[in-house]
């Protein structure tokens, strides 16, 4: 009996030890000491299939200053519960805690949701090892707030971080007029995040995209439309104004896909202001841009300008055409209606009796 | 009875016509041969006869109905007198082409105008998007150019069109019709002016149609054909035809809606509408109070021609 109730105590804290959920808080079992047995040794490294080096280096201080300070290797690495850790962790899944509603203190937000629709979250869904979890862009250790300007998700950084993977597509962007103005450390210039959003980032043929073609030039107009932003840096915002009255805008409003939108003549990724040789809106370049979509595209396309609004007199013959027919309507239309009128009032006198 | 009457005879004259000239081929043939041949030919010759005539008695009957309907019309309504034809066919079928084109144009134009309207989306989606919007407005302008071919080619190779063209021509007499009908209207003077074949409204509709078109079909055709255009002239003379199409596009929507309508439909003489666009014809009252010039000049050209009737 007493051999019994010894072998039932042993079984509990044996239980106990291997079941930290069951043992309540005294869970943060697993202490840092213990990890930083192996991980703490700077030499801990492991050598991985493709001949990549993978650095295992951890100590107390790689959690600190991060949103995560306070939490132990464990809270992540649950997986973990014997130390040697026999097998391989597996990575970590931040939707542990980042659920809308969950009781861990984290951040409330369905951003985790957008992120499973997006792109990158379907991506792996169908099994494809190279998309992005939330750590391959927001960091493991060393997660910091957005708005810190040292995240890796930050404004200034996020390019750099999206870079990583999209290595052309950084490559241009930095030698565009938004890449050069987000070195100089400009607030108000879109990084990458700035036009496909952050979670919600869809591919461009995807009708939620807002790079979508007919999602374009709304969103190159929350900043180009906005006289705030614009007059800091002495950029015209009509514009946007000027391309929805034109063909183009009208037809892209109307729905097609076919029809040139701001990056079909401006460039993706590499806008580049039109005095620059480079830029697809320079007038050298301009017959190559149109001739896209208008074969034999010649330089008599560049003569005239393009965003043209026939209601400033700068337009010249164009204004003048304006002005002859909204005077020629006007004329025309009061003659017209006056004659019409006249006709009324005077059948109304004679059915009065009137002469 | 009397048709059947007039039949046989018919039949009869014709038959002895042809026994007669028949007579001279057979003359040197053996007796049965020829009365073979002859009888051959006698019931070809019958057969196209009797074709002949039910032809000639169809249309005499289709005639005969629209006599007796218009006989009718007239004891009914004894006060508007004969009919007139106003407008012939070729100039109906023209006028009809040009409405249902610039009809098409307008309603797949004017959306490209007022994308922000709240209808113009729904338009735009009726024709299945706008890259169908776009072909269904070229079949219209293609209709627009066709009925300006036309009716350049009935100006010159018709009777018709040659005369209406001088008549339609603006003369001084419509200043003073103008000046005359405003003063009518406010009552000093106590009669309509007199209008020929075309008063100067319809002088008015004629040539604003031609400047509508001339403005349109050039303007549209640099549209349409713009990197070709663009071959010759600079960009900014696409965009000269882009604001001229769209403004003149405007005015002659207007123009159409609220002073044609008014003048031919909506005007408390003719309303709710006139069919005349249809038919073609304009009964004696009407005519006595819209043309009476016109008619005053066919009532004389027919006292003319019965006389040289009668004396020849």
């Amino acid at each position: 009996m007493r051999k019994f109730a010894l072998t039932a105590v042993l079984v509990f804290l044996g239980g106990g030890a291997f079941l930290p959920g069951l043992a309540g808080d005294a869970s943060a079992s697993i202490s840092l000491e213990k990890c930083t047995l192996c991980h703490g040794k700077p030499e801990f490294r492991k050598l991985l299939v493709n001949g990549q080096i993978r650095d295992l280096f951890v100590t107390g201080d790689s959690l600190a200053g991060s949103v995560h300070g306070k939490k132990g290797c464990t809270d992540c690495h649950f997986d973990v519960s014997e130390i040697p850790h026999r097998e391989h962790p597996k990575r970590v899944t931040c939707t542990h805690c980042h659920f809308k509603g969950n009781h861990e203190g984290a951040p409330q937000s369905d951003n985790v949701l957008a992120y499973f629709d997006s792109a990158h979250g379907t991506a792996i869904a169908r099994g494809n090892t190279k998309a992005p979890l939330c750590q391959d862009c927001h960091g493991s250790h060393t997660i910091l707030k957005a708005k810190d300007p040292g995240s890796r998700v930050a404004r200034g950084k996020v390019a750099e971080t999206c870079g990583r993977c999209h290595m052309e597509v950084y490559a241009q962007f930095k030698g565009s007029i938004h890449g050069a103005a987000l070195a100089k450390g400009i607030a108000e210039v879109p990084s990458c995040t700035g036009c496909h959003g952050e979670h919600k980032i869809y591919a461009r043929n995807d009708p939620k995209s807002t790079i979508y073609s007919t999602h374009v030039s709304e969103q190159c107009s929350k900043c180009h439309a906005s006289i705030k932003i614009m007059g800091k840096f002495g950029i015209e915002t009509e514009q946007v104004a000027t391309y929805k009255e034109s063909f183009h805008g009208v037809a892209n409003q109307f729905g097609s896909r076919t029809v040139a939108n701001c990056s079909s003549c401006h460039g993706v990724h590499d806008i580049r202001p039109p005095a620059d040789p480079l830029s697809m809106v320079n007038p050298k370049n301009v017959p190559k841009t149109c001739g896209k979509c208008h074969p034999g595209a010649n330089p008599n396309f560049a003569i005239g300008k393009i965003h043209v609004d026939a209601k400033k007199k700068e337009s010249g013959i164009i204004y003048w055409t304006a002005t002859f027919f909204k005077w020629l309507t006007i004329g025309t239309m009061l003659a017209l209606i006056v004659h019409i009128f006249l006709d009324m009032y005077g059948r109304t006198r004679r059915l009065r009796g009137e002469r | 009875m009397a048709e059947d009457d007039r039949k046989d005879a018919t039949r009869d004259a014709v038959g002895r016509e042809i026994e007669s000239a028949m007579n001279g081929q057979v003359s040197g043939l053996p007796p049965e041969q020829a009365e073979a041949l002859r009888e051959k030919i006698r019931l070809r010759v019958r057969e196209e006869i009797e074709r002949d005539l039910r032809a000639r008695t169809a249309s005499d009957r289709k005639d005969a109905a629209h006599l007796a309907k218009e006989a009718r019309k007239k004891e009914k309504h004894g006060e508007e007198g004969e009919t007139f034809i106003r407008f012939n066919r070729n100039f109906r079928f023209q006028h009809m082409v040009m409405f249902s084109s610039v009809i098409l144009l307008i309603i797949t134009g004017m959306p490209l105008k007022f994308p922000n309207f709240i209808l113009s989306r729904f338009v735009i989606n009726f024709w299945g998007g706008i890259q169908y919007s776009t072909i269904v407005h070229r079949i219209g302008a293609a209709m627009l150019i066709y009925f300006m071919i036309h009716h350049f080619l009935y100006t010159i190779l018709t009777r018709d069109g040659r005369r209406d063209f001088w008549l339609l021509l603006p003369k001084l007499e419509d200043a003073k019709d103008i000046v005359h009908n405003i003063r009518h209207f406010l009552g000093k003077l106590p009669d309509k002016p007199r209008f020929g074949r075309f008063s100067y409204i319809e002088k008015f509709d004629y040539w604003a149609v031609y400047w509508g078109c001339i403005i349109m079909i050039g303007s549209g055709l640099f549209l349409w054909f713009e990197t070709d255009v663009l071959r010759f002239l600079p960009k900014y003379a696409l965009d000269v035809a882009h604001e001229m199409h769209s403004d003149e596009a405007m005015l002659a929507t207007l123009a159409i809606v609220i002073w044609h309508f008014y003048n031919v439909h909506f005007n408390p003489d003719r309303f709710p509408g006139t069919l005349l666009w249809w038919h073609g014809r304009m009964s004696e009252h009407e005519m006595k109070e819209e043309h009476p010039l016109e008619l005053e000049e066919i009532v004389a050209r027919r006292a003319k021609e019965s006389a040289e009737v009668s004396n020849g």
